[in-house]
C-alpha cells in the first residue's frame, strides 16, 4: 500500500487547503500546532506510520483545546495570531508532540523487558518438563536417539 | 552307605578279587535279604559309564550273565563325592582266569561246549534280544557262578565305555587299533571275536601271544589273520577248530552269529571258514629305518609317525611300491586318486598332507579305524574319546580337527558295505562340525562331548561332585552349589550350557542366544532364561538356594529398565520372587515382555520429548534479535494505539466539556 501510506499525507494537505476559505483561523492554528505531527510523518518512513501516529495523537491532544477555544469563542484570524503568537501555547502543542515522540521511543524497551520475561518463564517450565523426565527415566533419557535404538 | 533305601554297601570291606580296571568292588548286602551274595562296583566318576545298559541289564536273570541287581547314584564318602553305584550277585566260584599272565587248569575239550560255551551263547542271545552288545568278554571278565564251579557267568560290562578295558588280544583288529575309549558301542560280533579268543585262551590254559606287547599282537592279526595269529601252531582239539575259525573271522560279515554257534553246538558242523591272509611283499618298504612288507604293517608305522608319512605318500613313492611290490592295482590307483585329489584341491599344503596321510591309511588298512594325528578311534567311538581327553585334561584340538577336516566321512566313505548306522553317523558328524563352528555357549566342543556320549555326567565344576546324569538332576546339584558359592560367580558355564543343550528336549535357542549376547545384562537374563524354563519344565517346584544366587545376580537386569518407578516396583517384588524359590517367578518379573515392550517405547518417547524441549528451549536463548525486532513492532504498536487513544479522547472530552 506504498500508494495509500504515501498519498495519505498529501489528502490530508488538500483538505486543509479546502479548509483554507471556510476556516483559515482554525486551518493556521492546525497547521502550525500540528506541525510535529507534519515531521514526523515526513520522517517515518515505515509501512505502519507508528511514530505519525504517536506524535500525531498526543499532538492533537494538545492543540485541541486552543481549537476548540477558537471554535466556541472568537474565531478570527487576529484570535489565531494572537494564539500561535503565546509561546505557552506553543509549548503546550510542541510538548505534547514530545510526549508522543517519548511514548513512541520508550514503548519498544519496555517491551523487550516484557518478552524476555516471558521467555525465561517458557525456558523454565520447558527446563521442569525436562528434569521431571529426567526423574521418572534416568539420566540416559538426555542422550541423543541412536541408530541401534531404533533397530 | 545306603542305596535305594535297600542295599548296604560298605566302603570299608574293598573286595579287590571282584573289582573291575574301571571300578573297584565293596561288600554289599540287601537289607531285605541279608544272605543274599552281593557285591558292589563303584565306577570311578571321571569316566564315562554304559547308563543305558545299566537300565536294560538292571534284574535281568539270565544264564550265563552275572545278575545287575540294582543302580543308582549315590554319595560315596570315599571320595566326598556322587558315584555311580552298581550292584551285582555275588559269584561264588571266584575268576576264572585272574590274570592275563596267570595260568589256569585247560578246560577240557569234552566240557568246553557245555560249560562255557553253551552257557555264554545263551547269554550272548539274551544280550542281543535287547540290542545290547556286552563288549567286556575277556577271561579274566568270566566268573565261576558257584562254588563247584559248574556254571559260567560273564563279569561287569557297564562300569566302563564299551570295550574299553578289553585287552588288545580279544578285540578284533580294527577294535583294538583304537584307543580303548574310543572303541565304540561295537556289536554282537564284537562280542563274538572276543568270546572266541577268550576259548582260545581257556582250551590252552593260558593266553595266547603271551609276552608280546599290544603292537605285536595287532600286527600279527592284521598281517597273519586273527585265527592264525592267536592258534597259530598250538595244538586244539579238532572238534574247537571249525568254531574258533568261525568266531575269529577278520571279516564281521563272515563272522559266525549266535545262531551259527547254537548250530554247532547242537552238533550240526559248518564248512570252516578260510583265513584270510595279507599280501605280502617282496620288496619291503623302507620307512623310519625299518622294512615293511605289508599294507596294514605299512598303515601302522605311518599312524606310529605321522609327521614322516606325508612325504613317501605325496612323492609316490607309496603308490608305486604298492602297485608294483604289492601288486595290488586298485589301492594303488586308490592312493594316487587320494594324493592328487586333495593335494590339488586343497591350498594348504600342510593340511593337505595330513588329510592324505590319514586316508591312505585307510586304504592300506580298510579294517583300521580312523587314525588322525595320533587319534585312533571308530567312529562310534569318537564321542568317548572326546569324553577320555577332555577326562585327562588333554588336547582335544586333534579330535576337533579331525571333526572339521571330515576325517570320519573319509573313513565311512572308504567301506566296502553298507551299514545303515553309517548314514546316522555322518549326520552326526555334520551336526558335530556345526556345533564346533558355534564357540559359543551351547557349542563348541563341550556341546560334542554331550552330543556324543549321551549318558556322561555333566562335567562342569559347579555340580562336577553331584555326578548330574540327566537335566532334571541338574538344578538340584546346582542349588546345592548355590550354598556355598562366591560373590562373583555365575550358575552357567559352557558345560552346564552344553548340557542342557544336548540332553534338554525343549527349543532353548532363545536362551542360549541371549547368553551369547555381547551385553553382560542379556548374558545374565539369559542364565535366568535358561534356568528358569528347566525348572518350569523339570522342576523341583523351589530351589531357595539357586533363586537367591541367580536373584543376587539380577540388579543389572533391574537397572536395564529405564523407567524408575517400574525399577522401584521390579526391587520391591525381587525378595518376594527369591523367597518363592522359583526360578519362573524371578524370571517373569524380571523379564516381562510386555514391560520390557512399554518401557522401551515409554522411553523412546520420553527422549524424543526431552530432545524436543532442549531444541525449544535453544530456540528461545538464541533467538535475541527476532526477541527485539518483535519487542521493537510491538512497542511501536501499543505506543501509537495509545497515543491515538489519548489523543482521541481528550479532543472528545474537551469537546463534551465545551458543550455543556
Amino acid at each position: 500500500m506504498r500508494s495509500g501510506g504515501g498519498g495519505r499525507p498529501w489528502g490530508l494537505l488538500a483538505a486543509a487547503l479546502l479548509m483554507v476559505p471556510f476556516a483559515l483561523p482554525s486551518a493556521m492554528v492546525v497547521a502550525v500546532g500540528m506541525l510535529p505531527t507534519a515531521v514526523a510523518a515526513l520522517a517515518d518512513r515505515s509501512t505502519t506510520r507508528n511514530a505519525a501516529l504517536c506524535v500525531g495523537g498526543l499532538n492533537l491532544a494538545g492543540t485541541m483545546p486552543y481549537l476548540l477555544a477558537m471554535w466556541f469563542g472568537e474565531h478570527t484570524v487576529a484570535a489565531a495570531m494572537r494564539l500561535l503568537g503565546d509561546v505557552f501555547v506553543l509549548m503546550v502543542m510542541y510538548g505534547s508532540a514530545g510526549m508522543g515522540w517519548l511514548l513512541y521511543l520508550s514503548t519498544p524497551p519496555v517491551m523487550d523487558t516484557v518478552l524476555q520475561a516471558l521467555t525465561q518463564q517458557k525456558i523454565l517450565a520447558l527446563r521442569g518438563r525436562q528434569n521431571r523426565l529426567v526423574e521418572e527415566w534416568g539420566e540416559p533419557v538426555r542422550e541423543l536417539p541412536t541408530a541401534d535404538d531404533d533397530g | 552307605m545306603r542305596l535305594r533305601d535297600r542295599f548296604n554297601v560298605y566302603p570299608d570291606s574293598p573286595l579287590p578279587d571282584l573289582a573291575t580296571p574301571s571300578a573297584e568292588a565293596f561288600l554289599a548286602e540287601d537289607r531285605r535279604d541279608l544272605a543274599r551274595p552281593l557285591f558292589a562296583l563303584v565306577c570311578r566318576p571321571e569316566r564315562p559309564v554304559r547308563v543305558q545298559t545299566m537300565r536294560s541289564l538292571r534284574g535281568l536273570q539270565a544264564v550265563g550273565l552275572l545278575q545287575l541287581v540294582e543302580w543308582a547314584t549315590a554319595h560315596w564318602p570315599p571320595v566326598g563325592a556322587n558315584a555311580i553305584v552298581v550292584v551285582y550277585e555275588r559269584p561264588l566260584g571266584g575268576r576264572v582266569m585272574p590274570t592275563l599272565s596267570a595260568e589256569i587248569r585247560r578246560v577240557d575239550e569234552y566240557e568246553i561246549g557245555k560249560r562255557i560255551i553253551a552257557p555264554l551263547a545263551t547269554a550272548l542271545k539274551e544280550l542281543a534280544g535287547r540290542g545290547i552288545a556286552h563288549r567286556a568278554i575277556r577271561p579274566t571278565n568270566m566268573f565261576w557262578n558257584d562254588r563247584e564251579q559248574g556254571s559260567i557267568v560273564l563279569g561287569d560290562c557297564v562300569t566302563a565305555s564299551p570295550a574299553h578295558d578289553q585287552p588288545v588280544l580279544v578285540e578284533p583288529v580294527e577294535s583294538g587299533m583304537s584307543w580303548p575309549s574310543g572303541r565304540g558301542s561295537g556289536s554282537l560280533g564284537d562280542d563274538m571275536y572276543a568270546l572266541g579268543a577268550s576259548l582260545v585262551a581257556l582250551t590252552l590254559g593260558r593266553a595266547p601271544l603271551a609276552g608280546q606287547d599290544d603292537e605285536a599282537v595287532l600286527t600279527a592279526k592284521a598281517v597273519q589273520g586273527s585265527y592264525l595269529a592267536l592258534v597259530g601252531e598250538q595244538k586244539l582239539p579238532l572238534s574247537l577248530i571249525e568254531v574258533l575259525r568261525g568266531l575269529l573271522c577278520d571279516d564281521p560279515e563272515q563272522r559266525w552269529d549266535v545262531e551259527k554257534l547254537d548250530l554247532w553246538i547242537n552238533g550240526r558242523r559248518l564248512s570252516p571258514l578260510q583265513t584270510r591272509v595279507e599280501r605280502r611283499a617282496q620288496r619291503g618298504f623302507a620307512f623310519a629305518g625299518q622294512e615293511y612288507r605289508s599294507a596294514p604293517e605299512l598303515a601302522m608305522a605311518f599312524a606310529r609317525n605321522w609327521r614322516e608319512a606325508a612325504a613317501p605318500l605325496t612323492e609316490g613313492r607309496v603308490e608305486l611300491w604298492v602297485r608294483r611290490a604289492l601288486e595290488d592295482k586298485d589301492r594303488a590307483n586308490a592312493i594316487a586318486e587320494i594324493v592328487n585329489g586333495t593335494m590339488s584341491a586343497s591350498t594348504d599344503a600342510k593340511t593337505a598332507s595330513e588329510v592324505v596321510v590319514a586316508r591312505a591309511c585307510m586304504v592300506l588298512d580298510p579294517q583300521a579305524p580312523i587314525r588322525y594325528k595320533g587319534l585312533a578311534a571308530l567312529p562310534q567311538g569318537m564321542g568317548a574319546a572326546l569324553a577320555a581327553l577332555m577326562a585327562e585334561k588333554k588336547d582335544v584340538g586333534v579330535w576337533a580337527e579331525c571333526i572339521m577336516r571330515d576325517i570320519p566321512a573319509f573313513w565311512i566313505a572308504s567301506r566296502t558295505h553298507y551299514d545303515p548306522e553309517y548314514t546316522m553317523l555322518l549326520n552326526n558328524f555334520r551336526d558335530m562340525r556345526d556345533h564346533l563352528r558355534n564357540a559359543g555357549f551351547g557349542g563348541g566342543i563341550e556341546r560334542c562331548l554331550y552330543e556324543l556320549n549321551e549318558a556322561l555326567p555333566c562335567r562342569s565344576p559347579l555340580v562336577a561332585h553331584a555326578l548330574v546324569l540327566e537335566v532334571r538332576d541338574l538344578l538340584p546339584a546346582l542349588d546345592e552349589a548355590a550354598k556355598n558359592a562366591a560373590n562373583n560367580t555365575v550358575p552357567m558355564d559352557r558345560h552346564i550350557a552344553a548340557f542342557i543343550a544336548a540332553r534338554f528336549r525343549q527349543d532353548v535357542s532363545r536362551p542360549l542366544k541371549l547368553l551369547n549376547a555381547d551385553d553382560p545384562v542379556r548374558r545374565i537374563e539369559g542364565i535366568l532364561a535358561l534356568l528358569a524354563l528347566v525348572q518350569w519344565r523339570m522342576g523341583p517346584a523351589t530351589l531357595h538356594s539357586l533363586a537367591r544366587w541367580v536373584g543376587n545376580l539380577s540388579k543389572p537386569i533391574i537397572d536395564s529398565y529405564h523407567n524408575r518407578e517400574r525399577r522401584r516396583r521390579l526391587e520391591r517384588g525381587l525378595p518376594r520372587a527369591i523367597r518363592s524359590g522359583n526360578l519362573v517367578e524371578i524370571f517373569h518379573l524380571l523379564d516381562d515382555a510386555e514391560e520390557r515392550r512399554a518401557d522401551s517405547e515409554g522411553f523412546a518417547i520420553a527422549r524424543q520429548e526431552y530432545q524436543l524441549a532442549e531444541q525449544e528451549i535453544l530456540r528461545l536463548q538464541g533467538d535475541d534479535a527476532e526477541r527485539e525486532e518483535r519487542a521493537n513492532r510491538l512497542g511501536q504498536q501499543a505506543a501509537a494505539m495509545t497515543s491515538v487513544g489519548i489523543g482521541f479522547l481528550a479532543a472528545t472530552a474537551l469537546t463534551v466539556m465545551r458543550l455543556l
